[in-house]
């Protein structure tokens, strides 16, 4: 080391810095790098590091992810104090390891530059950041002079410990004003099960079904539940290789991976399922004694040929997916958005859940899932409706103060419902959001909640068959800004302005949620003492609660006829479809997800309108000229993407995006197909016909190249993707016969 | 070594991957995507970009194929787009090919860079070393899969603003400019496996090294392992489908088997075999 300047000492004093000074930096895209010379030596040592904090060690720590209402166990790699990666549980039952790419994403929903770090309050006319005690101060001044019984909240999907101390504030509020509001539901479903097996969320066995029908259920990307369902999917198409056949106007993820994908007029499924019910009674002699004369009468009107007239489907495509129905038993049919958003809505899923019946496959391949032990702690999922609702209580007067949280409805309801009038009838808003969106633009009082990776909570996901669990939510590390709240924190203080006595023990959310698990169940312990049950559940994520056991109990309901009718002014129909991806527009802000490009079309950072060659070439229109699509509420622009996965007569338009106000990557970019719906409900559950809007489209004469994936949509004869028939497939791998 | 010797002993130093490759490999890291389970949900990808720091590069650059995406979900339609006249509408779904670098043993990139910035490991890697690269972009001009990304720009002034930089992983680095770049099989895990393994004084077990991708798939489609082990899943995948590496042409006994490997013809030799998506006649 002679002649050198630098001896062993300050060596290591220099690498000990350096080291440091790369974490605390955070991140090694800083083009230059901390050195003594600079002398900028104000780098903390980690020479007492924090508990748990080994330098250059990431470690795992169990969560449950909040990106969409599915509740997915998470692990998020934690490395000096900052996520930075987040995975599947593999202890979950829900998601088992895998994730989906708007959790991965969830990085971006914490770490996102927009995200709000301060309190905003109105302050004539304009919102202004002020500290949280100044904000807080406006909420108690408020509420002492409102009326409690007239506080209405607006929420997303809730289930656990904010699900009850939400019960426990509207009760001490005198209120039952609680709109459990979601864009993306299966609310239709819920109802017909509901009425027909008894249950809401049956238990559906892909591991058991050979076949599976779906009329519009995307479980692959936007239904109930997508990871859980891919987990099973991937069982389904493995050794003796079941059948998928989907049914929809416009392909969705699940349409992508079908054996045989059909669109039928929108809005005609249920007819499609009563023909097939027609040619299963017929051809296959299906046992319909369990089925009510009425009907089966009406089942007996609908042969193929009146089917194909309703449907526009062919009767050779009717009688093939009879024909997998029958042979490749037992089955499953489902249905989703796209069958339940109109007017006939319960109709369609109500005659789906008759194939079911008549197929034999309810407590076959359709079994109750049970339910949460605590019923108090289960998911409320949210509907379409509660969005009218709140809407028509705004409007009379009967909301004086209105929380929004995990909802954005001025963006995602249509625009005849004149929500903006009617909030504005609201006196008092306050949101509880991590981020300015259009609803929250409206507020009196935005109030910025910490992160789903900063904030503590449980979950109960609303799909969870196999076993029943609380999913731990616990914070992945520090809040990122001083001045933001957990929304159990949040409730809890305005329980205690509520004077709700029993919550004034508890300091806040962390500790009222200890004593909440400490007082569950012996059983649930497994013998733990309080201090090594809250560890093994945060170590694990989640707490498995044992099944309260149900049945599944099959009733028929009467079925009436839906009749259609052309509108020779607004020939085509609206579909406006769910991403995996952003979601209702929720995840529009996130840059990661924004770039991913679309599934199906693989287009990226915009809006699309779906055309069928057909249609394209009747209306002299080519891919990337911009289109303009009006209904009687208004029209939009988008450029045009031509595939042969859509209905002649159906224009699909993905939601998500259009917003005008959320941010840096979501703000003017695409448009917003929710914004033009017609009005119109569905007749039983007052269910948004979200997909019954008829349109017309026109040539604005503006085009430029389609921002999308890859030159070539065909494979031009390479064997890139290859593709062996399901026979062959059960030859070399089914019956066991696998590596 | 002297030209001299080398011209003598030509034959040993002319070893190709069909006479097992130009090194003594530790590992020979491999990958299997079953087409019949991949779903094209992309959650892979999302899962390179936040384990990989991937730039994002907006709508612009993105349209330019400028997009960072190591791994690219592709999708193909069975027929012409426009105008086909078979079918009326795409009734067998879409087909869905997760692309990332094959990491291939006779790798096209390899032999053209001018500075040896990328170049094979005793791993079965193909490495990319960015320190050492110029930006030739001759590599990407060879690639048959077009999976090898260029930073025509420094993305990450625009892509990670305040604290979105603070999701990135200190375990890679960040690329700037004039670099190319590329799927590494998740180099930073396969390292962390194998340091934990030597800490623990064992050899590197089966699941101690997943790629991010493969981690993250809901279906499984995605298996990686080492192809020097022969308890991997990996290997036992590659066995039953009778694909072997070192091969042009494959010569399988049962000829109905799924696997292959994306133009195999071309004798670059990759590392990922494909199973055949399954569809219902």
């Amino acid at each position: 080391m002679s002649g050198n300047d630098i001896n062993r000492r300050d060596f290591l004093k220099f690498m000990g810095l350096g080291g440091v000074g790369a974490a605390t930096l955070s991140g090694c895209d800083m083009p230059t790098t901390v050195t003594l010379e600079e002398g900028k030596e104000k780098v903390v040592s980690y020479l007492a590091p924090e508990e748990y904090v080994i330098p250059g060690i990431g470690v795992w720590y169990a969560s449950t992810c909040q990106q969409c209402p599915s509740s997915c166990g998470i692990h998020g790699r934690v490395r000096e104090g900052r996520v930075l990666k987040v995975e599947g549980n593999p202890e979950s039952s829900v998601n088992g390891g895998g994730l989906c790419q708007m959790a991965h994403a969830g990085l971006q929903s914490h770490y996102n530059p927009d995200r709000l770090r301060k309190p905003l309050i109105r302050k004539g006319g304009t919102l202004t950041e002020v500290s949280w005690k100044e904000a807080w101060a406006v909420v108690e001044e408020k509420l002492a002079a409102s009326d409690s019984a007239k506080t209405g909240w607006m929420t997303g999907t809730v289930s656990g410990h904010q699900a009850v101390l939400l019960d426990a504030l509207q009760e001490a509020n005198g209120s039952n004003k609680h709109y459990v509001y979601e864009a993306i539901n299966n609310s239709v479903g819920e109802s017909v099960n509901k009425a027909m097996l008894g249950e809401a969320t049956p238990r559906y066995r892909f591991d058991k079904a050979q076949s599976i029908l779906s009329f519009g259920a995307d479980f692959l990307g936007t239904w109930v539940s997508p990871v859980h369902f891919s987990k099973e999917y991937a069982e389904f198409r493995t050794g003796d290789r079941g059948v998928l056949m989907v049914v929809e106007p416009k392909m969705t993820l699940t349409g992508a991976n079908a054996d045989f994908w059909v669109p039928a007029k929108p809005g005609t499924e249920g007819v499609l399922a009563l023909g097939i019910a027609n040619v299963l009674l017929t051809k296959h002699q299906a046992d319909a004694k369990l089925l009510p004369a009425s009907v089966r009468k009406l089942i007996s009107e609908y042969n193929v040929a009146k089917v194909t007239e309703v449907t526009g489907v062919g009767g050779d495509s009717v009688v093939k997916i009879t024909n997998h129905l029958k042979n490749h038993a037992p089955s499953i049919v489902m249905s989703g958005a796209s069958a339940h958003e109109h007017e006939n809505g319960y109709f369609n899923a109500t005659a789906a859940m008759v194939l079911n019946i008549l197929l034999g496959n309810v407590g076959k391949t359709i079994e109750s899932s049970g339910a949460m032990p605590d019923v108090k702690l289960a998911s409320k999922t949210g509907s379409s409706s509660a969005a009218m609702r709140l809407a028509a209580d705004a409007d009379k007067g009967a909301l004086e103060t209105l929380f929004i949280t995990g909802a954005n409805p001025v963006f995602t309801v249509p625009s005849y419902v004149g929500l903006v009038d009617k909030l504005a009838k609201v006196p008092f808003k306050v949101s509880l959001t991590s981020f300015m969106d259009e609803t929250a633009a409206l507020s009196d009082v935005i109030l910025p909640l910490l992160s789903s990776y900063e904030d503590w909570g449980t979950t109960a996901a609303a799909y969870q068959p196999t076993e029943k669990v609380i999913g731990i939510q616990q914070p992945l590390m520090q809040p990122l800004y001083a001045e933001t709240k957990g929304f159990g924190d949040v409730l809890l203080d305005l329980l205690k302005i509520q004077g709700a006595e029993q919550y004034g023990a508890y300091t806040d959310y962390y500790s009222y949620l200890q004593n909440a698990l400490y007082s569950l169940p012996a059983s649930v312990k497994q013998g733990l003492s309080d201090a090594d049950f809250w560890h093994d559940s945060l170590k694990k994520g989640l707490i498995k609660v044992g099944d309260a056991k149900g049945s599944l109990s099959v009733k028929t309901i009467d079925l009436t006829a839906p009749s259609f009718e052309d509108n020779a002014d607004f020939p085509m129909v609206l579909a406006p479809s769910a991403r995996q991806g952003l979601w209702d527009g929720r995840l529009a802000n996130i840059p990661w997800l924004q770039e991913a490009p679309d599934q199906i079309t693989k287009i990226f950072w915009d809006s699309w309108a779906e055309l069928h060659p057909s249609t394209a070439k009747k209306f002299g229109v080519k891919e990337g000229d911009v289109i303009q699509v009006e209904s009687d509420q208004g029209s939009i622009e988008a450029q045009v993407y031509i595939y042969k996965g859509v209905h002649p007569d159906v224009v699909a338009v993905p939601m998500g995006q259009g917003h005008e106000n959320y941010g840096r990557y979501a703000t003017n970019l695409g448009v917003n197909p929710l914004k033009i719906l017609s009005p119109g409900t569905d007749k039983v559950t007052g269910e948004i016909a979200a997909h019954a809007t008829r349109v017309r489209i026109s040539k604005t004469g503006k085009s430029s190249d389609l921002a999308r994936l890859g030159g070539s949509e065909t494979q031009v004869g390479r064997k890139l993707v290859s593709t062996v028939s399901a026979d062959v497939f059960r030859r070399t791998e089914g019956g066991g016969n696998v590596a | 070594m002297s030209l001299k010797n080398v011209l003598e002993n030509w034959s040993d130093y002319r070893k190709t991957h069909e006479d097992g490759g130009h090194h003594d490999y530790e590992h020979m890291w491999g990958m299997v995507v079953d087409l019949n389970k991949c779903t094209g949900c992309n959650a892979c990808a999302v899962s390179c970009y936040s384990e990989n720091n991937l730039a994002t590069v907006g709508k612009e650059k993105m349209g330019k194929g400028q997009g960072m995406h190591w791994l690219r979900m592709e999708r193909y339609w069975d027929e012409p787009n426009v105008g086909g006249d078979e079918k009326e509408f795409h009734e067998r779904g879409a087909s869905f090919l997760p692309m990332m670098c094959q990491q291939c043993n006779a790798a096209t990139c390899e032999v053209v860079c001018p500075v040896a910035a990328t170049y094979h490991t005793p791993d079965g890697l193909n490495a990319q070393v960015y320190n050492r690269c110029i930006g030739s972009r001759y590599c990407s001009n060879n690639c048959p899969y077009r999976l090898r990304y260029f930073n025509f720009y420094s993305y990450y002034e625009d892509a990670w603003p305040e604290p979105l930089n603070q999701q990135l992983n200190p375990d890679l680095s960040v690329r700037d400019k004039g670099v190319m770049e590329k799927c590494t099989f998740c180099v930073q895990r396969i390292r962390t496996a194998k340091d934990t393994a030597r800490r623990e004084g064992r050899e590197v077990r089966d699941g101690d090294a997943v790629s991010a991708c493969a981690q993250s798939c809901p279906t499984k489609a995605i298996t990686f392992g080492d192809l020097l082990d022969e308890n991997a899943e990996v290997t036992k995948l590659w066995k039953f489908h009778q694909v072997e590496l070192g091969k042009t042409k494959q010569d399988k006994a049962n000829k109905e088997l799924r696997g292959y490997r994306v133009l195999e013809g071309l004798n670059v030799d990759p590392c990922i075999m494909y199973l055949d998506r399954v569809r219902e006649v």
